[in-house]
């Protein structure tokens, strides 16, 4: 255990000790390395430890957070008595009763990466750069990196938890440049896993510094895309970035409580087209964005947001749980004890539909195919969203054609949502760091190829 | 134990282990805030962190370790990861431990008292109301929000340097939502300073103001326009290409700028400055993440690429002097490089004088998406934008769901007016921090319908 049970105790005592009908204390001890490489050589490493404890109340739908970087009983105590402070009732709560409970681990490590010294993960990571930079004589420079974090949480709270979850992930970054008349292009891959070594057992890491140049060279020797509005087919993998910006922000509980959200009240309704179904699920075995239980303790589940367009869950944590009058669906997440936690995304993506992908092209007179995605962003509040291409390709009379760089898709959440007409067979995951209110957590992507009737594409 | 006695410690086992060139770096942050929602506190947020980060030299290669727990154990392991860490380094990079002797600028520090927690949600219930009263279409979901901050920084290395700051800010921000009957539409504005020159009133009027701003929006047809962009969007996207300007990124040839020095890359109107004392900045830096001096300079001057950013390793690579711009993401990052204040300077003419300039064209107000959109590798950007239309000279009509796209450096030279307005970006707290005037740019591509 992180901290005595006895002094979690004393600290949800206090905390509580001023009306709160629920306290809770989030204690972490995370090892996380960074050895990054410019042009094959390893540059820098960043090798830190982050801890301390995050200490919460609520009261009805009210909320108190605070966090201290130290692991001293006397700032664990004192940090939980300003916590108290900040309400001014009398004590609700008798006693407080901690029974312990082991959800079990559901993702294997067979080598934790922590145990393994610096040179054999700078000889993957070399070999990854080295294959990127013989790619072409036209590749100028490549930087690449390689992460393992080894994250241990543990939670008690008053409604009698106590919980730990141990959560390892590493990942290989490759970032290509190539240059070419005085311009440049980035091609990018970075594939990850909640794994240990035994991950880069499972892909060549050759292949990871091979993607990224090759993206950069096709980038380099294309043109710009006309701007304009147009049938989109966008690839698998990490295209379904789309409905993580388009739809998966606006079903997030911290959204929907509130009213902020263009999904809010519409469970039931018919909020996608009949083709899309779609899933979050933190139980995927190994997966980047996997967790056996979420950061209020919750064990993770499997939820099917959208079945076959009909609005079916929101992802939810127990404090907008409360204002929604709904539980939680194990989806509270948060980078590290100094961020207040909140309802956010683990592994999303769109499941495999009835379309064949060489139909999707063929359908499309004039058009653009979106093969490879970057990231995006979007405003909850009125769906907007845009997402940047990083590979894209004319289609045109329902061939693939030229590639083409500078390719933007914005739209309305609500509205793209209708317009996914086709959805292939070729489901895939991809990895990100995904952004909001709670930090920066890991989160999956995905999709089969998808077909957007019309989307506004932007380009020159 | 308390920061000197883990600094003994780190020094003990630095020594130990025959460490002579090392670092420790230092910092600690307070933050408390409120949130509102509806008419209540609904989130009461205080942090206290800290961060310790240890760098030593050997054989030529700087190890790093980092941890925020103080304890014997941690300051022994924080010494032998970084030897560790140092010695799988293979960096073509030359390393430094800053030396004495550095004249550092002074400027004279404001006293900011901070609030105590039942100013801090007064003033922001009293924002609340001033949002909701500001007009009938504002609904639930709006929040006002209001915060106050403080950090202390220190650096303590082995030739004897031993430097801290430190600073404090209040901030605060309003969301409004509003409906008209179909459709939400959200607008923010943000304050940073002193609460008491907060004015809650006005704070509360420009976010419903944006919010409202947009209500019936279009599209516009794809095309090249005349655009001009308001204060705030030229200083975000002043802020993502800014690494353009760093040597680092030029030496690891990842910079358009790389071997450019002393050539016009802009229009002969624009100088941008880098100002680490900068009159109206929250916190000012005298010295950078090394321990080096600060100082101001021109970066482009009249269109003319000046000087790089420099710290100490990309100095001595170049065979400059740093231009006291070492800087770590957060304690436990290596040294990279970033700007201060950082700014395009005004020249002259309001923004109505930039519109009667247009003509017919496209003000942009509002971009997104910029980690994505914006890529300061190539230089390219394709971006979601919203603003209004420019007719006979006037500001008209809203305009919505279109993309702006170009490449950074085809701007610079576009430029072909500078306004009067310089703003720096509201929501950067630190010393880093990018700002601009309104400006006026022929030809810009738009995506719509």
């Amino acid at each position: 255990m992180l901290l005595p049970q006895n002094l979690v105790k004393e600290a949800l005592w206090k905390a509580s000790s001023t009306g709160a009908d629920y306290a809770e204390v989030f204690a972490e001890y995370t090892n996380q390395k960074n050895i990054s490489m410019v042009a094959s050589k390893v540059d820098k490493i960043a090798d830190g430890i982050i801890s301390g404890v995050g200490i919460r109340i609520f009261k009805g739908t009210r909320c108190v957070h605070g966090s201290t970087s130290s692991f001293s009983p006397e700032a664990i105590l004192a940090c939980a008595q300003k916590v108290a402070d900040a309400l001014s009732g009398a004590r609700e709560m008798e006693t407080i009763t901690l029974r312990e409970r082991r959800f079990g681990d559901i993702h294997p490590i067979r080598i934790v990466p922590a145990s393994v010294e610096n040179a054999t993960k700078i000889d993957l990571l070399r070999e990854a750069s080295e294959t990127a930079k013989n790619y072409h004589s036209d590749i100028s420079q490549v930087t690449a990196s390689f992460l393992d974090v080894d994250h241990n949480i543990m939670i008690a709270t008053t409604e009698g938890l106590l919980a730990e979850d141990r959560q390892i992930r590493t990942r290989m970054m490759v970032n290509a440049v190539a240059s070419k008349n005085g311009e440049n292009q980035t091609g990018y891959h970075a594939p990850g896993a909640r794994m240990g070594m035994e991950f880069y057992e499972t892909f060549d890491p050759k292949s990871v510094g091979e993607e990224a140049a090759r993206q950069a060279m096709v980038m380099i020797n294309a043109g710009y895309i006309p701007a304009g509005k147009m049938p989109v087919a966008i690839g698998n993998g990490f295209g379904g970035v789309i409905f993580h910006e388009a739809c998966g922000h606006g079903l997030e509980a911290s959204s929907v409580a509130l009213g902020q959200s263009v999904f809010a009240g519409k469970l039931g309704e018919q909020i996608a087209n009949p083709k899309v179904t779609a899933i979050d699920d933190g139980t995927i075995p190994n997966g980047w964005g996997s967790i056996n239980i979420d950061d209020e303790g919750t064990p993770s589940q499997k939820n099917v947001l959208i079945e076959n367009g009909i609005l079916k869950s929101y992802m939810i944590d127990k404090l907008n749980g409360r204002r929604m009058g709904m539980a939680s669906t194990g989806n509270c997440r948060r980078q590290s004890y100094i961020y207040e936690p909140t309802s956010r995304m683990t592994n999303t993506f769109i499941a495999e539909g009835s379309d064949k992908n060489d139909d999707i092209i063929a359908s499309i007179e004039y058009g653009l195919y979106a093969k490879s995605m970057g990231g995006g962003s979007v405003n909850p509040v009125t769906g907007d969203f845009n997402f940047a291409v990083n590979e894209g390709y004319i289609v045109r009379n329902g061939k693939i054609c030229e590639a083409v760089r500078g390719a933007t898709l914005i739209g309305k959440g609500a509205e793209i949502l209708k317009d996914i007409d086709m959805v292939g067979q070729n489901l895939e995951r991809a990895q990100g760091m995904c952004g909001s209110s709670s930090g920066s957590i890991p989160t999956d992507v995905g999709q089969p190829m998808i077909r957007v009737s019309s989307i506004t594409v932007g380009g020159r | 134990m308390n920061y000197q006695e883990f600094k003994n410690a780190v020094v003990k086992y630095a020594t130990a282990n025959e460490i002579k060139d090392y670092e420790l770096y230092y910092t600690k942050s307070d933050e408390t805030s409120v949130e509102i929602f509806q008419t209540e506190v609904k989130g009461f947020n205080s942090s206290n962190n800290l961060g310790i980060c240890f760098r030593c030299i050997l054989n030529g290669q700087t190890g790093y370790a980092s941890t925020e727990n103080m304890t014997e154990e941690e300051a022994e392991s924080i010494v032998l990861r970084a030897i560790e860490n140092a010695k799988s380094l293979e960096s073509e990079t030359p390393s430094f431990i800053h030396k004495q002797g550095d004249t550092y600028l002074s400027y004279e520090k404001e006293e900011i008292v901070t609030p105590s927690a039942s100013t801090l949600v007064d003033f922001a219930l009293d924002l609340q109301k001033e949002i909701y009263a500001q007009d009938e279409r504002v609904i639930d979901g709006t929040q006002a929000v209001a915060g106050f901050g403080s950090f202390e920084k220190a650096i303590f290395n082995s030739n004897g340097l031993d430097l801290a700051d430190s600073g404090k800010f209040d901030y605060t921000y309003a969301m409004a939502i509003v409906t008209d009957g179909k459709e939400m539409y959200n607008g923010m504005e943000v304050k940073s300073g002193k609460m008491a020159d907060f004015d809650k009133t006005e704070v509360a009027k420009e976010a419903v103001k944006d919010a409202l701003s947009t209500i019936g929006y279009t599209s516009v047809d794809s095309g090249a326009y005349t655009v001009v962009f308001s204060n705030k969007v030229m200083a975000s996207l002043l802020s993502v290409y800014s690494s353009v300007f760093s040597a680092e990124a030029a030496q690891k040839g990842l910079s358009l700028l790389k071997d450019k020095e002393g050539e016009i890359i802009a229009s002969d109107i624009i100088t941008l400055t880098d100002d680490p004392l900068y009159k109206d900045a929250l916190s000012k830096a005298t010295f950078d993440d090394e321990g080096a001096a600060t100082y101001t300079k021109n970066i482009i001057e009249n269109g003319k690429f000046t000087t790089f950013l420099h710290n100490l390793a990309t100095a001595a690579k170049a065979g400059v002097k740093t231009t006291g711009n070492g800087y770590k993401g957060s304690y436990s990052s290596p040294v990279g490089i970033n700007h201060y204040s950082f700014y395009i300077n005004p020249v002259k003419g309001s923004l109505e004088d930039l519109f009667a300039e247009a003509g017919n064209g496209i003000y942009i107000t509002e971009v997104e998406g910029m980690h994505a959109g914006a890529d300061p590798i190539s230089g390219d950007f394709s971006l979601s934008s919203g603003g209004f239309r420019i007719e006979d000279g006037k500001k008209t009509t809203p305009v919505k769901g279109i993309t702006i796209s170009g490449n950074f450096l085809q701007l610079m030279k576009d430029i072909s007016s500078v306004g009067e307005d310089l703003k720096f970006n509201p929501f950067a707290l630190s010393a880093h921090r990018c700002g601009s005037p309104s400006v006026l740019v022929k030809n810009i591509n738009i995506a719509g319908k």
